[in-house]
């Protein structure tokens, strides 16, 4: 062993470390930018006309919180089980994901969600505010009227819904077809609305003495009676026998009267209900002529609806207008105009004018006419007179100085005739008329305004009744705001369908279920703008350790003795969920 | 336990034994299966360590400054151009007194693109304040790596172990493999003697001003003055262990050799033969194999070449516009000493070029031909272009 000598080295080391605890150097003082946490508004969300927290029903999907997730959407869409099927997702068009790959399919991810919870027979933890004392009637058990009703017994009003069919739905019953909407996913959805304490009467036909005397009953009445009547062709022959209603021939079916057809099958108009009869009579094994008068792009019928339609084997015929119908034996002849574009209408769709004198006659067994509805009922309508009228963006308010206050929604209000909106008009009416009651005619415009989701017109009902959505900041996250450094391409999941062979056969659905890791998964592809999802990035990044993890909702908080105001965390956020402020502002 | 390993697992066998807290790295050939072996390791639970991945050496070494201030055991691998990127942190890691290990695996610098085996890379970084240590053989290898925890964490600063590229990193040979017992024996936890605590906030590498910088650059030099000692206590305390030392330079027939030849690395196992081949035929030739670099062993080298009449440093690296680093460095240990011998340089194997016994010969010959050198380094093996 070699002799041990003392080392000169080992005590003391010198290096450049501080004396004292750098504590005491407060370096929030060097601040002039405080970065704060600051959740925003997501853009699928303001797109939604139901105003669905959809940032946040994706986070919570990717963290396995199914019943809170579908509870989100419950606060602002009593509907999931059937928007998730129907809804022609709007808010999939603006999704910020879909300029980076593909939208997240937030339709598919609404449906599981809502599947889900009815297989574990799930009940929701809605709050329900306290009773008050007005009650509400609400004419028509469509998807606005069950809507106006729902949102109006969480805001703690009795509701009393009449409805003249043997069963509730409205359109959603008697009009979209079996292969699109099981109508066991429709009762488990009413039935969940009447547990809220709302009473639906069927088999109850309201006349418009109604609205008059009512009023000792009811503080006020929805209106939402949506469109029965087919409109009229106005063309020589179309009231033989064997020209009928299309909608009425999708209710029969509904009911579950059989039909069958020796040959071929005319459907005359171009909107989702044209695309409905057309799809059924295919399923009752005839083949489906579309004849339309503009081209298929210019049909209002929803386009994945059409695409499917045509894969069934819907022929589309275009520019045809009809002229009239003859009966010769048992086929009929309809007689169509050819027409030819002619520059563009005031909505954008070509406008179309005769191609000379060319016309056509086509042979067939039936004729459907489908080429718009119109209320069967004029008082259906909200009424001309302007005083005390408030038309609001899907509904419109009538205060009258004697009998209950009139509010009319569903498709009567609504521009686009969806679900989705007709959900919107119920809940604007519901919190209209709580403004109403409470706040008096003026404050409606301006207190509706303070819930729109971003800039509007969608409604939020958590917002309005001041949960934590009411702490966003309403601007809406574009795409360049998302830090796209923390997300991978991934391919959007495929909505898995019945085979075309299979759809052919039965009325089952077409839209299949798909499994809990592929509804997660796409989940996790949503970029949740401007929400806080807990990624942890703005505590790891944080130079000066000043991000302090606390219970709060928000998780943490920052500790401005120390924050130098750098900005990593702003920046490293993937979300935009903070936001970089001048100091002292 | 013997095993047949290859020198980079050899290293890798080295950093398990050592428990090392926290490993980051950036592959390079041929350090890559250094670290290939460690990230399995870490992912299969065979070391309890975190493996950081970066993107670049710069980052590796920087990530580990950061980590070895809280006190943990550390340790890096890099090669060449992976070296050169961590040249900032080389300065830093020393001025900071942590005690990093570094598995560096000679290779050739570019252009033009060489992955073979060139010592200029390690040697370029010699002013740095790393412990450089090279080694001959794959036990040379686990054994040095283990001291070299146990060596930086007592004077505090980082140690570089270099091995060289392909005849060392992918040979395989039988290892003594420690037993874990044993080594836990001679290397116990690290026990750090400053740590960054967020508990105890404190400020480290901060400004320094002139009244105070020269006397912290001091107690660096002091601290690798020290080395020299503290290394052959590590030895001595291996050898009572495990019964292996090296020293920091080996001397081999010195006593009575006319001619030494000075060798590092590989070339060391090469020349031992010639040695032995050249004294059956009565010539007297020694061999000294520097083990330690930095600190430079200076008194043991002139202890051991003042008697010889001529040395021959043979350098598979190149200062450009001096000579073969070892060369000179030799040649400066040996000035201040009255009637020093001539010292001989020659360059040869650079970018992994053989180097054979023939050429090992050949300079002998060249040495013992000459009366003094006819150039401060010689090129042997270049060919006509």
């Amino acid at each position: 062993m070699a002799e041990k000598r003392e080392l000169k080295s080992v005590v003391p080391l010198l290096i450049p470390r501080s004396y004292m605890s750098t504590e005491s150097n407060l370096t929030g003082s060097w601040r002039f930018l405080k970065p704060c946490y600051d959740e925003k508004t997501a853009p699928c969300s303001t797109a939604c006309p139901a105003g669905e927290d959809i940032g946040r029903i994706e986070m919570l999907m990717t963290q396995g919180m199914f019943k809170e997730a579908w509870e989100t959407i419950l606060r602002e869409n009593p509907f999931p089980a059937v928007c998730g099927r129907v809804c022609f997702h709007p808010c999939e068009g603006k999704c910020n994901r879909g300029e980076f790959d593909d939208p997240i399919a937030i339709h598919c991810i609404e449906r599981f969600l809502a599947d889900t919870a009815r297989r574990n027979e799930s009940k929701p933890a809605i709050d329900k505010l306290s009773s008050k004392q007005e009650k509400i009637a609400v004419i028509g058990a469509g998807p606005g009227g069950l809507a106006a009703a729902y949102f109006l017994a969480i805001l703690g009003y009795t509701c009393d819904v009449f409805e003249s069919m043997p069963e509730a739905g409205g359109i959603l019953r008697w009009g979209i077809p079996l292969y699109r909407l099981p109508v066991s996913v429709l009762r488990s959805e009413i039935s969940r609305i009447e547990d809220l304490g709302v009473r639906i009467h069927t088999g109850k036909h309201i006349s418009q003495d109604f609205l008059e005397g009512a009023g000792n009953d009811y503080s006020a009445i929805f209106v939402g009676c949506g469109h029965s009547r087919t409109r009229r062709l106005n063309i020589p022959g179309e009231d033989i026998e064997g020209v009928e209603n299309g909608l009425e021939f999708l209710r029969k079916i509904r009911e579950g009267e059989e039909h069958s057809f020796d040959g071929p099958v005319a459907v005359i108009g171009g909107g989702n209900t044209a695309i409905d009869v057309a799809r059924n009579i295919i399923r009752l094994g005839s083949k489906a002529l579309l004849v339309y008068r503009r081209r298929r792009q210019d049909m209002p019928a929803f386009d994945q609806e059409i695409q499917m339609a045509i894969e069934e084997g819907v022929e589309i015929r275009e520019l045809l207008a009809p002229a009239k119908v003859e009966l010769n034996g048992n086929e009929y002849t309809l007689t169509v105009q050819h027409m030819k574009v002619a520059g563009k209408d005031v909505d954008g769709r070509a406008a179309i004018e005769p191609e000379g004198d060319k016309i056509e006659e086509i042979k067939v067994q039936r004729i459907f006419k489908a080429i718009g509805e119109e209320a069967a009922e004029v008082w259906y309508n909200p009424p001309d007179e302007k005083e005390g009228k408030l038309i609001l963006s899907n509904s419109v308010l009538v205060s009258r100085s004697q009998g209950a206050a009139l509010v009319f929604g569903g498709d009567l209000t609504n521009k686009t005739k969806s679900v989705v909106h007709a959900v919107a008009s119920g809940k604007e009416a519901a919190i209209a008329l709580d403004i109403f009651f409470h706040e008096g005619f003026d404050a409606i415009e301006p207190r509706l305004k303070t819930c729109a989701v971003g800039d509007g017109p969608s409604l939020s009902m958590e917002i309005y009744m001041g949960g934590p959505r009411s702490q966003r900041n309403h601007h809406i996250v574009q795409y360049d705001e998302i830090n796209t450094d923390y997300f991978q391409l991934t391919s959007r999941v495929k909505q898995p369908r019945l085979l075309i062979e299979e759809r052919l056969k039965t009325f089952g659905e077409i839209d299949l279920k798909i499994s809990a890791n592929l509804a997660m998964r796409e989940a996790e592809r949503c970029f949740n703008c401007g929400l806080c999802n807990q990624c942890d990035n703005c505590y790891y990044f944080c130079p000066d350790l000043a991000v302090i993890r606390d219970n709060s909702a928000q998780g943490r908080h920052i500790n401005y003795d120390y924050c130098k105001g750098c900005g990593l965390c702003v920046v490293e956020c993937p979300r935009n969920a903070m936001v970089l402020e001048e100091e002292g502002q | 336990m013997k095993r047949v390993l290859e020198g980079s697992q050899a290293v890798a066998e080295a950093v398990r034994l050592a428990k090392v807290d926290v490993i980051s790295a950036y592959p390079i050939t041929p350090q890559t299966h250094i670290v290939e072996f460690l990230s399995e390791y870490c992912a299969n639970g065979t070391m309890n360590a975190r493996f950081l991945r970066v993107e670049s050496e710069h980052s590796a070494l920087a990530t580990l400054i950061g980590a070895a201030t809280t006190g943990v055991r550390t340790f890096t691998a890099t090669s060449s151009q992976g070296l050169a990127l961590m040249h900032e942190l080389l300065h830093w890691s020393s001025g900071a007194r942590v005690p990093i290990v570094m598995a560096e695996v000679n290779r050739a610098l570019a252009p033009g693109w060489n992955i073979w085996t060139d010592q200029t890379d390690s040697l370029a970084q010699r002013d740095t304040g790393w412990i450089q240590l090279y080694c001959e053989n794959g036990q040379e290898v686990i054994d040095t790596t283990i001291q070299a925890f146990r060596l930086g964490e007592w004077v505090n600063l980082p140690v570089m172990v270099v091995l060289d590229a392909f005849f060392l990193s992918h040979t395989y040979e039988p290892v003594d493999v420690p037993d874990q017992e044993l080594v836990d024996r001679f290397l116990p936890p690290y026990e750090p003697k400053f740590q960054a605590d967020t508990k105890d906030p404190r400020a480290f590498g901060s400004l320094v001003t002139p009244n105070a910088y020269m006397e912290m650059r001091y107690n660096i030099a002091e601290a690798m003055e020290d080395t020299l000692s503290c290394f052959e206590e590590v030895e001595d305390e291996y050898e009572g262990i495990f019964g292996r030392r090296y020293g920091s330079v080996e001397p081999a027939h010195c006593d009575d050799a006319e001619i030494v030849l000075v060798t590092s690395g590989t070339i060391t196992s090469t020349s031992r033969q010639v040695i032995n081949d050249l004294r059956a035929r009565g010539e007297k030739v020694g061999l000294l194999k520097i083990k330690l670099f930095r600190p430079f062993p200076v008194d043991m080298i002139r202890q051991t070449l003042k008697s010889a009449k001529k040395v021959a440093v043979i350098d598979r690296n190149i200062s450009f516009g001096a000579s073969g680093i070892f060369a000179q460095e030799v040649r400066a240990a040996l000035c201040n000493l009255a009637g020093h011998p001539p010292v001989f340089g020659y360059i040869v194997g650079l970018g992994g070029r053989d180097v054979t016994a023939d050429l090992l010969e050949d300079i002998y010959w060249r040495t013992k031909n000459n009366e003094v050198p006819e150039k401060e380094s010689i090129w042997l093996g270049l060919q006509e272009v």
